[in-house]
C-alpha cells in the first residue's frame, strides 16, 4: 500500500472523523473544525503531488475492485475540486469563527461545525467516487447537511426556504436514483468504466435524462432553481458561502464526469442544455437586478452563473465536448471562490450596517471599507475581468464557441457579462457614494480576521488568473479519454 | 406474462403518481408522503432488475442498494419532516 | 396458461398502485397516512414475489414503519398547533383543477416514456450474479445481501449510516428549543401491552441482526425493530429523555459510523487496503460492526421520532441560550 491511496481515505475520513469528535465534544467544536480542515488540505495537497508525478491514482475499496467493490479515482479534475473545496471550506472556517462568536449563538456554534464537516465528508467523497450508486448517497450526505447549514439561523424565512431545498434535493436525488436503475437494468453496472462505450438504447437515454435532470434540481439549473435564491440568501453568512461556493458544484462536477465517460446520447439534447444555461444567465441576471437585498443578489447571480457554466459545456456541440469541459470546470473553480468570497463580505457587510437593503446602502453611518473593497474585487471575478479566473473561463468559452462557428452562445455570453456588470454597479455604485449622508461617516476597517478570510479568497479568484495555464495543465492529468485521442 | 413485468410497470407507476404529487401538492406533509412513493417506485425498478426466472437466485447487489435507499430516505423524510414542524411552530409565534 | 399467481401479482400490482393513488388524494390526512402504511406493506409483499426477503423486511420495518410512525408524530404535532391558533387544515388550499391536469398529464407522458424504456431494457439482463458468487467464499458471511452491504460494498453502506448520523444531527438542529404537544395519552391496557411485548421485541430484533450472516435480516432490520422497542419506551413514557443523557445519546449516535470507519481504516495496511478484511477475522469483524450499527440504527430512528434534543426547558418556553 503506498502513501497516495491513503491520502484519498484521508480526504474522506479525517472530516468524518472531525464531524464526530465536532458533534460529541460540543465546546471544543471549533477548534476541532480547523484542525480537520488544516489535516484534510493536507491530505489534498499531498494527493496533489503524487496526481501530478504518477497521473491517475484508483484505490479499489476492499480489495474487490469495480464492478463487484467501489473504486475511489482521483484525477486533475478530482484533486482540483478537492483543493477547491479545502481552500475555500478553510478560509470560510476562519471567517465563521467571527460570524459565530455572538453569546447568543452558541447553539449555531455548536451545530456548525459538525455538519460542515459531515458536508465536507459528503463533497470530497463525490469528487473520489466512480460509482453512481455511490454517488446517490453521497449526495443525500451532502443534502442533508446543507439543509441543516441552511436553517441555521432559525428564522422564519430560512426555515421555509430550507424545506423547499429539502424537497428539491429529495426530489432530485430520487430522479438520480430512478436513473441508476435505468443503468442497472440496461448493462448491469454501476462503475464508471462500465458506461464507457454502453449503447445508447432507450432505457440508457431514460437514464441520463433522469440523472440530468435530477442534478439539475440539485445544481438549481434554471427552470429548476426556484429553490436556490432564498435558500442562500436567508442562511447566516458562512454557510452562505459554504452553500452557493462549494455545494452547488457537487452536482455540476457529477455532470461533466458522467459526460466523460458516458457522452450525450445527441446534439438535441446538448443544445437544450445550453438552452437551460442561457435561460438561467438572462433570468438571473434580471432578476439580480431586481433584487432588493444584497445577499439576495449574490444568490441570483449564483444562478446567473451556474447558467454560464452549463452554456461554457454546450458552446461547441457534441463533438466540442472533450474539450468544452474544461471550460466549464475553470468557470467552476473560479466561481467557487469568488462567490464565497462574496458572500462572506455580503455578511460583513450586512453585519456591520445592520441591514442589506441596497437602496440604502449608502446612507449607512458605518462602512465596512475592507468588506467592500473585498465584494468589489469578487465581482470583478464574477463579471470577468482580465486578469481573474472568471476572464480565463469566460474566454475559453468564447474561444471554443468561435471557432466551432456557434455565435450563439458567444451572443448570451456577452449579455450574461452586460447584465452582471450592471446589477454588481447596483451595489458598487452604492458603495462609491458619499453624498447621501450629512453626519460624518464612521470609517469602519473591520476586524482584521473576519475580513481576512474573504479578502483571501477574492484576491485569489484574481490572482488565479494569472496560474490559468498550469491549472488547466493539471486538470488534464488522467483524463479518462485522455489516452485514445 | 412474469413479475418482473408486471411489477417493473408497477413501478412506474408509482413513481409517475409521487410525482405528480411532488410537483402539485399543497400540503406539506402530501408532499413528504409523494416523495415517499416516488422512492417506492425507484426501488422497484432495482428489484424488478434483480429478479430471475426461477430457480434461479436473484442479485444480491440491488437488493442492498434498495435497503441503503430505504435508509436513506427515511433519514430524509426525518429532516424534512422537523422543518415542517418547526416551521407550523414559527408560523403559529408569528400569527399569535 | 393461467397461473394463479400471475393473478395474484396483478390483482396485488393494481392494489399497490390505487392505493397510492388513493393515499395521495383522500382529503383527511390522517387516513392519507393509513393508506399509505397499507401501500407500504403491499410493497413489500410485492418484493417478497420478488424474492427479495430482505428489502421487503426493511421496506416494512423502516420504509413503512419508522416512516408511518414520524409522519403520524408530525400530524399529531400539526394538529395541536393548529388547535391553539387560526390555522386551519382549510389554509391549504386544494389544488385547481387545471393546474392538477397538467401535471398528471406532465407526469404521465413521463411515465409512459420510462415505462417504454423499461420494456426495451433486457429483463433478467447482466447483473452482478456471477461476481458475486465468485466473492462469496471470500466475504466471511453466508447471505449474499449482507456480503454486499458489509463488504463488496461496505463503503455505501458506511455513507449510508453517515447520512443517518448528518439527519439526526439537523434533527436536533432544526428542533433546537422547540417546545413539544403533549405525548397522546395510553391508556392503561396500552401501557401494560407494551410491557409484555417489549422483551419479545428485543428479542426478534436481535434475532435478525444475528440471521443477518445467514439469512434474510441484519444490521438495519434489526436496528429498525429495536428502535420500536424505543419508540414504545417513548410513548408510554416508561423513558422520557432528559438532558443529562445527551451525551450518552451522542455517542450511541456515532457509535456505529465511528466503529465502522475506524475498522475500515485499521484493516489497511500489510498488502491490504481499506474495507478490506483479513479473511480469518473477516466474520468478527462484520458481526462487530453489525453489531455497533444496529444499536446505532435503533437509538438513531428512536431519536428521529422523538425529535428535538432534550434541553432543559421551561413547559411551553423557548430555549434560546
Amino acid at each position: 500500500m503506498t502513501l497516495d491511496l491513503d491520502m484519498m481515505m484521508m480526504a474522506i475520513f479525517l472530516p468524518l472523523f472531525g464531524a464526530i469528535a465536532a458533534f460529541i465534544l460540543p465546546r471544543a467544536a471549533a477548534l476541532v473544525g480547523l484542525v480537520t480542515l488544516a489535516l484534510t488540505t493536507g491530505a489534498v495537497i499531498a494527493l496533489g503531488l503524487e496526481v501530478r508525478q504518477s497521473g491517475a491514482v484508483v484505490l479499489p475499496l476492499g480489495g474487490w475492485g469495480a464492478p463487484l467493490g467501489i473504486d475511489l479515482r482521483a484525477d486533475g479534475l478530482s484533486v482540483a475540486m478537492l483543493a477547491l473545496t479545502s481552500a475555500v471550506g478553510f478560509l470560510v472556517s476562519i471567517a465563521a469563527l467571527d460570524a459565530l462568536k455572538g453569546a447568543d449563538q452558541a447553539r449555531e456554534r455548536q451545530y456548525f461545525w459538525p455538519l460542515w464537516l459531515l458536508l465536507l465528508t459528503g463533497i470530497n467523497g463525490v469528487y473520489l467516487s466512480t460509482d453512481i450508486f455511490n454517488l446517490y448517497v453521497m449526495i443525500e450526505v451532502i443534502a442533508l447537511a446543507a439543509v441543516g447549514l441552511t436553517v441555521l439561523s432559525a428564522t422564519r424565512a430560512a426555515v421555509q426556504a430550507g424545506l423547499e431545498y429539502m424537497y428539491a434535493s429529495i426530489l432530485g436525488a430520487l430522479l438520480f436514483l430512478m436513473g441508476v436503475g435505468f443503468i442497472y437494468l440496461q448493462i448491469g453496472r454501476l462503475d464508471f468504466t462500465g458506461l464507457m462505450g454502453a449503447e445508447p438504447t432507450a432505457a440508457l437515454i431514460a437514464a441520463v435524462a433522469l440523472m440530468f435532470v435530477g442534478l439539475a434540481l440539485k445544481t438549481a439549473l434554471f427552470p429548476l432553481h426556484l429553490w436556490l435564491p432564498a435558500a442562500h440568501a436567508n442562511a447566516t453568512a458562512p454557510a452562505s458561502a459554504l452553500l452557493s461556493g462549494l455545494v452547488v458544484k457537487a452536482a455540476l462536477y457529477i455532470v461533466l464526469r458522467l459526460a466523460q465517460y458516458m457522452p450525450f446520447p445527441s446534439e438535441t439534447l446538448l443544445t437544450l442544455v445550453g438552452l437551460m444555461g442561457a435561460g438561467a444567465v438572462i433570468w438571473g441576471g434580471i432578476q439580480a437586478l431586481r433584487a432588493e437585498r444584497l445577499k439576495l443578489l449574490v444568490a441570483w447571480s449564483t444562478v446567473a452563473q451556474i447558467g454560464l457554466i452549463f452554456v461554457a459545456f454546450a458552446r461547441a456541440g457534441e463533438v466540442g465536448l472533450t474539450e468544452s469541459w474544461k471550460a466549464a470546470a475553470l468557470l467552476i473553480l473560479a466561481h467557487g471562490i469568488a462567490k464565497a468570497a462574496m458572500f462572506l463580505a455580503a455578511g460583513r457587510i450586512k453585519d456591520e450596517i445592520g441591514h442589506d437593503v441596497i437602496r440604502d446602502l449608502d446612507r449607512a453611518p458605518v462602512r465596512p471599507t475592507l468588506a467592500q473593497f473585498t465584494f468589489a474585487l469578487a465581482a470583478i471575478s464574477l463579471i470577468g475581468l482580465p486578469p481573474s479566473l472568471g476572464f480565463i473561463g469566460k474566454w475559453s468559452l468564447m474561444e471554443g464557441a468561435l471557432v466551432a462557428g456557434y455565435w450563439h452562445w458567444v451572443a448570451v455570453t456577452m449579455l450574461g457579462t452586460l447584465l452582471s456588470v450592471a446589477y454588481f454597479s447596483r451595489v458598487l455604485s452604492a458603495f462609491l457614494r458619499f453624498d447621501r449622508i450629512r453626519t460624518p461617516v464612521a470609517e469602519h476597517q473591520g476586524w482584521a480576521l473576519a475580513d481576512a478570510a474573504p479578502l483571501t479568497l477574492a484576491l485569489t479568484a484574481i490572482g488565479l488568473g494569472l496560474m490559468a495555464a498550469p491549472i488547466l495543465r493539471f486538470i488534464e492529468i488522467g483524463y479518462p479519454f485522455g489516452a485514445a485521442l | 406474462m412474469t413479475p418482473d413485468l408486471i411489477y417493473g410497470l408497477t413501478g412506474m407507476a408509482v413513481f409517475g403518481i409521487g410525482l405528480v404529487g411532488a410537483l402539485c401538492a399543497q400540503d406539506r406533509l402530501r408532499r413528504v408522503l409523494a416523495l415517499k412513493l416516488c422512492s417506492v417506485g425507484a426501488a422497484f425498478v432495482l428489484v424488478v432488475g434483480a429478479w430471475r426466472e426461477p430457480p434461479g437466485a436473484p442479485d444480491p447487489v440491488p437488493h442492498a442498494l434498495v435497503i441503503t435507499g430505504i435508509v436513506v430516505m427515511v433519514s430524509a423524510t426525518a429532516v424534512a419532516l422537523a422543518l415542517i414542524r418547526r416551521l407550523q411552530t414559527l408560523e403559529a409565534e408569528d400569527d399569535a | 396458461m393461467t397461473d394463479p399467481l400471475v393473478i395474484f401479482d396483478l390483482l396485488l400490482a393494481l392494489g399497490i398502485v390505487a392505493l397510492a393513488i388513493a393515499s395521495l388524494s383522500v382529503r383527511d390526512r390522517f387516513a392519507m397516512i393509513v393508506l399509505f402504511i397499507v401501500f407500504g406493506l403491499f410493497s413489500a409483499l410485492a418484493w417478497v414475489r420478488l424474492s427479495a426477503p430482505d428489502v421487503a423486511l426493511a421496506e416494512a420495518a423502516i420504509g413503512t414503519g419508522v416512516t408511518g410512525a414520524l409522519l403520524l408524530k408530525t400530524l399529531h404535532h400539526l394538529r395541536f398547533v393548529e388547535s391553539r391558533t387560526a390555522i386551519t387544515e382549510a389554509a391549504c388550499a386544494p389544488v385547481p383543477l387545471g393546474v392538477l391536469l397538467a401535471n398528471a398529464a406532465f407526469c404521465g407522458l413521463i411515465t409512459l416514456g420510462l415505462a417504454v424504456a423499461f420494456l426495451g431494457a433486457p429483463s433478467a439482463g447482466p447483473g452482478f450474479d456471477a461476481l458475486v458468487a465468485e466473492a462469496m467464499p471470500a466475504s466471511g458471511v453466508d447471505h449474499p445481501v449482507t456480503g454486499v452491504l458489509l463488504n463488496f460494498r461496505a463503503y455505501d453502506t458506511l455513507m449510508e449510516v453517515v447520512v443517518l448520523l448528518a439527519a439526526v444531527i439537523a434533527v436536533w438542529q432544526i428542533e433546537r428549543g422547540l417546545s413539544d404537544a403533549p405525548a397522546p395519552a395510553m391508556g392503561e391496557v396500552w401501557q401494560g401491552f407494551a410491557r409484555l411485548v417489549l422483551p419479545a421485541i428485543v428479542v426478534i430484533g436481535t434475532y435478525l441482526l444475528w440471521v443477518g450472516a445467514e439469512a434474510p435480516g441484519g444490521a438495519f432490520q434489526g436496528g429498525a425493530v429495536l428502535a420500536a422497542v424505543g419508540l414504545l419506551l417513548l410513548l408510554t413514557r416508561a423513558y422520557v429523555p432528559r438532558p443529562e443523557h445527551r451525551g450518552i445519546a451522542r455517542g450511541a449516535f456515532v457509535l456505529g459510523t465511528g466503529t465502522f470507519a475506524l475498522v475500515a481504516l485499521m484493516v489497511a495496511g500489510g498488502g491490504r487496503v481499506a474495507f478490506e478484511y483479513p479473511l480469518d477475522h473477516a466474520k468478527t469483524l462484520i458481526l462487530l460492526i453489525e453489531g455497533m450499527v444496529t444499536i446505532s440504527i435503533a437509538v438513531t430512528l428512536a431519536a428521529l421520532f422523538h425529535g428535538r434534543e432534550p434541553v432543559a426547558l421551561p413547559k411551553g418556553g423557548r430555549d434560546d441560550t
